[in-house]
């Protein structure tokens, strides 16, 4: 490896980053991924215009517990999920059924960075909708908050901590999530049983074990959040955190998690052959 | 040259009934279904609950009997073979029956679309009603022996076991199991096939299935804690199709919608999957 | 010149799709050159077009094309453009950007990627319709969009599957001679075909296959020459053909002679037609009046027929 080769495979990265942004982030076919991360914007920003509408105040303590609830039950453990699902097992097992993923073959590309690139771009894709997404639902809290509350709350209560917080959670559940599928794309013929399973893993986590807790991406995510959620209702269960991991430890280990992922996806990549009739 | 040999002749043999055309279908696709091992494993297991409630069913009526083998007497039966008990069959099984539908109802329409396969049986004497009946009775009957056939077996069961009074003031048991899978069977069965049709690819389509469920209700939830309403309910079908059981089974818990919301947004459900299936299922394509 | 960077190497190459045979003990080599691949279908010859571009692995057995491994697709392709059988592009694409796009996945500019993508549009005359969707093309510029996408990139190595489907006569006889240019200037041309007499026309070497087995290779005349169940016909137009008869006859490795039906041609059927000729030299020496003298089964067509048989079975 030269300093050349680097240089080649960052084009071929920015190629394959370009046509596939193009396909999936700029596609009528990506609707579904927008609808399903501004649905709870819409409805932040839904609640925020009739309270000013009916001159309601604005609770930001209770709309922060909220939000946190939002994030946590339905950003990360079902839209980013579901939205990661539709993307990731796209890149490469979607293009078997459409019988075009040959071409990317037929190219003097390393299929590392082929993976590599489709990975970035899928990560891309979807941290570009969820963030802004997550973006827009905080702002359309503080929208209708009293203007001295929502300064107090970002400059002196730590808010743009927690909005950077959220934001960057998000972006790290794309990445979490996109190793996952990314593999289970590989593995699996039809991803969608596998999918269903981590669904099952993740709500399950509260009830594993220490040591197959860490095997999990939410649990890295969840000690991520800001804002914990109060242990309430019939979903209580998913809001405890029996040992949050500090943010240092969690960070590498949810990205260690998803190097394992890519490692292996990159293992099946090397062996990959095209035979559409099995398909 | 003219044509002046004229031996072709056209078929003139008896041809299926119009009525019974459309069985062609579900013939040719539980062939292929059942060649999965997968699949067949899954079917037999959804018939381990029934097993496991038929032996309930016994132990309740016999439970003196049994409790006699340990040298226990006068013991009363804690379980109550009641309306309650049959709406926890239903429910088992609706949760099986949703599994064996991610698994079956995608490939039905999305692999037809996908292959242009379309054209092909839209250009016999084969209408779109036909093709999505065919596609239906697929699932219909799939789902049918896994939820209100062995329900009313245990039903019919339980009424032999308690006698001819507990049978009489119970019938409305039956009902509610029959009317209960069917409104469960009719709903999930349309979800499928439109999904099916709408995206053309069968494991997008299942996720699609597995994402109207779980997203919609965490949306409805979100909308509920949002919004400080109840409605959000309206969107989870699993909370819809409890209200809708919960009539019919005679449950008293309450519940936050009310029936004719409930029936009501389960028929727009059925009415969108039909207009999509409506606008999916052509035998063209455009390209813009 | 030979050598393993100067050609394309099957050694004892095997390909089974679990227990399907694809291909086996494959043994060949492929020189520069115009090679056709003919077979029935299912045959093997899409398998051995995957095989040596790496879209499939093989079971067992090796291979080198111009001493580079399928494996290594990142130094393959810089030299090797397939166009394969399969009729599907990426969505929403216009042809332009089918082959602009992977053209930057070779590394090249924007600039060179522009050019090279016009020229290529340029010489499968697609440049009117590139800006258009390819879901909207034509079977045959469908077709042409995927050989310029092919061949974009300069290749000295080109692999058709199937190449000529679905293009109408005049687009065809320029891609024929697209193929012939290419081959002249040293490139090798590996085409696999249905449309025999084509195969005839433009085929420097033939691969025979059947049921996944090679059953000949080689120049299609050293092909014919070797399958010595079955003499050589040969059709010698005169106006004398029952007199030529009677003297052929002293041949004994001539087997049959027959009277053309329009009685103005004998053909004839010779275990050795070097013999054959030399004998016709001395009859027209004799004063033997011969208009024309052809081979009437040197061909590919007569070729597959006896390897191979009508119904695509090996014999």
């Amino acid at each position: 490896m030269n300093r050349g080769d680097w240089v080649l495979w960052r084009e071929q990265v920015s190629a394959i980053l370009h046509l596939e942004i193009k396909k999936n982030l700029l596609a009528r076919r990506g609707l579904w991924i927008y609808l399903l991360a501004a649905a709870p914007a819409v409805l932040l920003w839904a609640h925020a215009f009739l309270n000013m509408r009916h001159g309601r105040r604005c609770d930001l303590g209770r709309d922060s517990l909220i939000f946190a609830a939002v994030f946590q039950f339905f950003y990360l453990r079902l839209a980013i999920f579901f939205g990661c699902v539709g993307v990731f097992m796209n890149l490469f097992r979607g293009e078997m059924i459409e019988k075009s993923l040959h071409y990317y073959l037929l190219a003097p590309v390393r299929r590392e960075v082929l993976l590599a690139g489709k990975y970035l771009a899928g990560v891309v894709t979807t941290s570009v909708i969820f963030c802004t997404a997550t973006a827009l639902s905080l702002a359309a809290i503080l929208v209708h908050a009293p203007r001295q509350v929502a300064e107090q709350y970002l400059f002196a209560g730590g808010g743009v901590g927690h909005v950077l917080a959220y934001i960057g959670t998000a972006a790290l559940a794309c990445v979490g999530y996109g190793g996952v599928f990314l593999v289970m794309g590989f593995l699996f013929r039809n991803p969608v049983i596998p999918a269903a399973l981590v669904l099952l893993w993740e709500s399950m986590n509260p009830f594993l074990p220490a040591m197959l807790k860490k095997i999990s991406v939410i649990f890295y995510l969840q000690s991520l959040c800001p804002l914990p959620v109060p242990a309430q209702g019939d979903f209580a269960f998913l809001a405890v955190l029996a040992e949050p991991t500090p943010a240092y430890l969690a960070v590498p280990g949810l990205l260690l998690l998803t190097a394992a992922g890519l490692f292996v996806a990159a293992r099946q990549a090397r062996k990959l052959e095209i035979n559409y009739g099995a398909e | 040259m003219a044509v002046y040999k004229r031996s072709y002749r056209g078929y003139a043999g008896p041809v299926t009934s119009e009525w019974s055309r459309f069985a062609i279908i579900p013939r040719y696709a539980y062939r292929g279904l059942f060649r999965s091992k997968i699949m067949t494993a899954f079917f037999v297991i959804c018939f381990i609950p029934p097993l496991v409630f038929l032996f309930l069913i016994y132990l309740a009526n016999n439970f003196g009997s049994f409790t006699k083998v340990f040298g226990v007497t006068g013991a009363t039966s804690p379980l109550a073979v009641n309306g309650e008990f049959f709406a926890t069959f239903l429910g088992i099984q609706a949760g099986l029956s949703f599994i064996l539908t991610a698994f079956v109802g995608p490939g039905l329409i999305s692999g037809d679309l996908a292959n242009r396969a379309l054209p092909l049986y839209l250009s016999r004497p084969f209408s779109r009603a036909e093709y999505v009946i065919g596609k239906m009775s697929v699932l219909l009957m799939l789902l049918s022996l896994i939820t209100w056939v062995p329900g009313l077996i245990l039903f019919g069961v339980q009424g032999v076991m308690a006698g001819r009074v507990w049978l009489s003031h119970n019938l409305w048991i039956a009902w509610a199991l029959f009317a209960g899978s069917w409104i469960w069977i009719l709903v999930i069965s349309l979800l499928a096939l439109a999904l099916s049709a709408w995206v053309k690819w069968k494991i997008a389509a299942g996720a699609l299935l597995l994402a109207v469920f779980f997203v919609a209700a965490g949306f409805g939830e979100a909308i509920n804690a949002v919004l400080e309403v109840h409605w959000g309910r309206l969107i989870n079908l699993t909370y819809l199709f409890a209200t809708v059981w919960n009539r019919l089974f005679r449950s008293r818990e309450t519940f936050e919608i009310s029936e004719a919301s409930a029936w009501l947004m389960l028929g727009l459900i059925c009415a969108g999957c039909l207009a999509l299936l409506n606008r999916k299922l052509r035998a063209f394509e455009v390209v813009k | 010149m030979s050598g393993p960077e100067r050609e394309i190497v099957f050694e004892n190459v095997s390909k089974f799709y679990g227990e399907v045979l694809g291909v086996n003990r494959v043994n060949l080599t492929i020189p520069p050159g115009i090679t056709s691949l003919v077979g029935p279908n299912g045959s093997g010859k899409t398998t051995l077009m995957n095989l040596m571009t790496g879209l499939l692995r093989p079971t067992q057995g090796r291979i080198h094309v111009l001493g580079v491994p399928p494996d290594q697709p990142e130094r393959l392709f810089r030299f090797v453009g397939y166009c394969t059988q399969f009729d599907s592009f990426p969505r929403g694409m216009t042809g332009y950007q089918f082959v602009y796009s992977y053209l930057r996945l070779h590394g090249k500019t924007a600039e060179e990627a522009a050019d090279l993508t016009a020229d290529a549009l340029e010489r499968v005359r697609l440049t009117d319709a590139a800006h258009r969707k390819i879901a909207g093309y034509s079977k045959g510029m469908r077709q042409r969009i995927k050989l310029a996408q092919a061949i974009s990139h300069w290749p000295k190595a080109l692999v058709l599957d199937e190449p000529l489907n679905g293009l109408d006569p005049l687009v065809r006889a320029e891609t024929i001679a697209l193929f012939r240019s290419l081959a002249q200037e040293g490139q090798y041309v590996i085409i696999s075909s249905h449309i025999l007499h084509e195969v005839d026309a433009i085929s420097d070497r033939v691969i025979l296959l059947s049921g996944g087995y090679v059953v000949a290779e080689g120049q299609i005349h050293g092909v014919r020459t070797e399958v010595e169940e079955h003499p050589m016909q040969i059709l010698i137009r005169c106006g004398q053909p029952a007199t030529l008869a009677s003297r052929i006859f002293e041949l004994d490795t001539v087997v049959e002679a027959r009277v053309h039906k329009d009685g103005k041609g004998l053909l004839v059927r010779t275990r050795d037609p070097e013999r054959f000729y030399l004998l016709l030299n001395r009859l027209v020496v004799d004063g033997v009046d011969l208009e024309s003298i052809a081979p009437a089964d040197d061909d590919v067509h007569s070729v597959y027929e006896y390897l191979i048989g009508p119904d695509g079975g090996a014999i």
